[in-house]
């Protein structure tokens, strides 16, 4: 039960913060409030028992991309005072995409409720053991390097990596004298 | 589950009372006499110049870029470094082989100057 | 510390690794080059990439008949499969590097594109194409897919700062993420109904998985459907096809779509022939859409570069007709290879007669550039007129060749209404592809045009190969079936 009571108090505070993301004139604050909101995420991971989740989370997330959001905002001139309305001129229409991508994804997931993990439907998989969950990090690590499990994505996640590392130098760093 | 990350929370809930404290008393308890000279921004001693905003060079975002992608490194052989005592020899090899692709985007961000300071 | 000998079969994964190894190699020799030595580097990359691309073939070529996986997992499927489906399309990606490599050498020097990055980014592309081929799990497939996408990205933004070039860039990468977006929330829906990600685990959990494996299946579809432009998808190709450099355009014309539709034809067969009577129905309607809207729109328009993306749109159309055949017909997956490999040479020598007429970085790029192309270089005219008469499907072109496979699948599998659409829009095709030949031969006009001796000889062979895949295509498509039939085995061997 209390439980519970974290779990959408957790909640209520990332779709908050998702809030003032959008609806926020001033760019800067609107970055700082998605790091807040990306903290809220991780903290949802936590109580899923996906510690991996959480921690690349706040690594990742909080740790890189934000820096990456508020560098990009901070290049960019006159970005921090700006007049315009943050809402687009079709709040209806999106509204109703919204809605309707909504209805469709609760849709989905109510018919598949006997599969949900602690209902009462035949399919309803029992909650997993204390050992395996504190186990899977460990477990992970493994799969990656074994070569009976994820070796080769993890490799191929790599040279991806290296693709994206030479695109991007390639593309933001100014040309030398002789190409431009 | 919960109570494994009972710590966690417990810091949660106690960092922002650390510089919220001080400040709070400080409200509460500090004299506050107003005048002109001590409303100034403060930046380093001098009085500041121009906007308080500027624009960043391009090279900040660059080190960024490179951090995301070796921060995704660290993130990936974090779950190594705790399965280390069941994997074998062929998983060192394997990272060793992880580590030097990624070591060549290094060594190509050097190459073409990014890491140079400006 | 033991030593277990891990139990990988390197050859068989080696074409991949060839080609992403190459281009590693080649980045880290890069690094050593002197600044004198600079000129003389660009000079040879282009060749060193051919090697590598050349040492992949052989070994490619060498798998030809193999039927087996490698990185066995716990659960006995293999993480990569090679079969002869998996080596025919890496056939067609290493042929579509190396004729773009032909073709883009002299392009890139002339309007002063030239970096090596270019071939290196091209190999992990190539590298991503097969991995998509040959993937087993989904985990893998959008790994490679992502491998095949960042490289494109950057090569369309290839000519910044120049504005047009920019803008394909920024509308690829950000429609490009929305894309991968789609594929990845159906791998987690797929993955949440069959408990795996690995698509023979899929598809014998499938049936179980109700309305959430409808749901993923949905959104794979929508996710490649974007790749490979089809409509309604396909709103971001006129733009990037138009603004990316031609020779990087050309590769993506034929390797990103060909690299789509080779992970969603093995996800559809491998994985989700349960589910076949209601994915090939929704890909028949797909495809009535795609072969509509490409070819009418493909009519009015005045740019050369933005026609052939309207004509890779359509052409994308053809080869989903195939692959809704492909429960109902054996010869659906054939018919699809078949028509990629006449694509593949059709278009790439299309492009590498736009290549020669382009002056500058998106200059000449106009129908009215083409004004006597005949009296100004006879030989790129005729080829040209040949490639359109293939992409139109003209026989004894590859072209024709191709939709006649891909429409007696369709007729086998019952599809016939869509095949009457087929028919009726190849009929209007070849309004907006003969135009071409007419503004060629029929009009006069002016211009200098580069064609150096690689160009020639690519543009050469790919009318030898067309001309060949057109008079002779009953041994070719033998091939193609089979490279699908083994798909098909795996179906029933489960």
């Amino acid at each position: 039960m209390i439980e519970q009571i974290i779990f959408i108090v957790i909640s209520l505070f990332t779709l908050m913060m998702g809030w003032i993301v959008v609806s926020n004139n001033n760019l800067f604050h609107a970055a700082l409030a998605l790091m807040a909101s990306f903290l809220g995420v991780a903290g949802l991971y936590v109580m899923l028992d996906a510690g991996f989740l959480a921690m690349a989370q706040l690594l990742v997330y909080i740790g890189a991309i934000s820096i990456l959001i508020i560098f990009a905002i901070m290049l960019t001139r006159r970005m921090m005072q700006t007049e315009e309305s943050p809402f687009n001129s079709q709040p209806g229409l999106a509204g109703i995409t919204a809605v309707s991508v909504f209805a469709v994804i609760a849709f989905i997931f109510w018919q598949m409720r006997e599969f949900w993990p602690l209902g009462a439907g035949e399919g309803a998989m029992p909650p997993a053991d204390k050992s395996i969950i504190l186990g899977s990090v460990a477990k992970l690590g493994e799969y990656f390097v074994s070569p009976d499990a994820f070796v080769l994505p993890f490799e191929v996640a790599s040279v991806m990596l290296l693709a994206a590392l030479i695109g991007s130098i390639w593309v933001a760093w100014p040309k030398t004298e002789d190409e431009s | 589950m919960i109570s494994d990350w009972r710590f966690i929370a417990f810091f949660v809930v106690l960092a922002p009372l650390f510089p919220a404290l001080p400040i709070g008393i400080n409200l509460l308890l500090g004299p506050r006499k107003p005048n002109y000279i001590k409303q100034q921004i403060y930046e380093c001693g001098v009085e500041t110049v121009g906007d308080t905003w500027v624009q960043f060079k391009v090279q900040y975002y660059i080190y960024a870029l490179i951090f995301v992608i070796f921060d995704i490194e660290a993130v990936f052989l974090f779950p190594i470094a705790a399965a280390y005592g069941q994997v074998g020899l062929f998983a060192v090899i394997e990272i060793a082989l992880f580590i030097i692709i990624l070591t060549a985007a290094l060594a190509y961000a050097w190459g073409r100057g990014v890491l140079e300071w400006v | 510390m033991e030593f277990q000998v891990p139990t990988i079969n390197i050859l068989l994964i080696a074409p991949a690794a060839i080609v992403a190894g190459w281009g590693v190699l080649l980045m880290l020799i890069e690094l050593f080059i002197s600044d004198e030595a600079q000129e003389q580097w660009r000079q040879i990359v282009p060749g060193l990439a051919l090697v590598g691309l050349a040492l992949a073939f052989i070994q490619t070529v060498g798998l030809w008949g193999y039927d087996g996986g490698t990185f066995i997992l716990a659960d006995g499927h293999p993480m990569i499969v090679v079969d002869n489906f998996a080596t025919f399309l890496n056939i067609i990606f290493l042929l579509t590097g190396a004729l773009t490599i032909f073709i883009s050498v002299d392009f890139l020097r002339r309007t002063g594109l030239e970096r090596p990055e270019f071939y290196m980014l091209m190999l992990f592309s190539i590298s991503g194409m097969m991995l998509m081929g040959m993937a087993n799990d989904l985990i893998l497939v959008f790994l490679a897919l992502e491998l095949l996408s960042i490289p494109l990205y950057i090569m369309s933004g290839l000519a910044w700062p120049r504005t047009d070039s920019e803008e394909s860039a920024m509308k690829y990468f950000l429609l490009g993420a929305f894309s991968s977006g789609f594929l990845v929330y159906g791998i987690a829906l797929t993955y949440g109904a069959t408990g795996t990600t690995q698509l023979p685990g899929v598809m014998a959990g499938i049936a179980n998985g109700g309305s959430l494996a409808l749901a993923g299946a949905a959104l794979l579809l929508v996710g490649f459907a974007f790749k490979v432009a089809a409509v309604p998808f396909h709103m971001w190709t006129p733009d990037v096809y138009q603004g990316a450099p031609t020779a990087v355009t050309a590769f993506m014309s034929v390797g990103a779509k060909v690299g789509g539709f080779a992970a969603m034809l093995r996800i559809l067969i491998i994985a989700l022939p349960g589910l076949g009577d209601v994915w090939a129905p929704a890909l028949a309607v797909l495809s009535a859409l795609t072969l509509i809207v490409g070819n009418v729109v493909a009519l009015v328009q005045p740019n050369i570069k933005r026609m052939l993306a309207y004509s890779s749109i359509a052409h994308a159309g053809y080869i989903l007709i195939a692959v809704a055949s492909a429960p109902a017909s054996p010869d659906g997956v054939s018919a699809a290879l078949f028509y990629m490999f006449a694509y593949l040479f059709s278009n790439m020598g299309a492009f590498a007669v736009v290549i020669a007429i382009e002056r500058k970085t998106n200059e000449g790029v106009m129908l009215d550039d083409y004004k006597g192309l005949a009296k100004r270089h006879l030989g790129l005219a005729l080829a040209m007129a040949f490639f359109m008469l293939s992409l139109t499907g003209v026989p004894p072109t590859g072209g024709f060749s191709g939709k006649f496979f891909v429409f007696k699948a369709a007729i086998e599998a019952n599809l016939i209404w869509l095949t009457i659409v087929g028919v009726i829009t190849s009929a209007i095709s070849g309004y907006y592809y003969l135009r071409v030949v007419y503004t060629m031969f029929m009009q006069d006009g002016d211009g200098e045009v580069a064609a150096p001796e690689a160009l020639k000889w690519t543009v050469g062979f790919a009318v030898l190969v067309t001309a060949v895949l057109g008079f002779i295509p009953g041994p070719w498509f033998d091939i193609a079936r089979q490279a699908a039939l083994q798909g098909m085995q795996m179906v029933a061997g489960g």
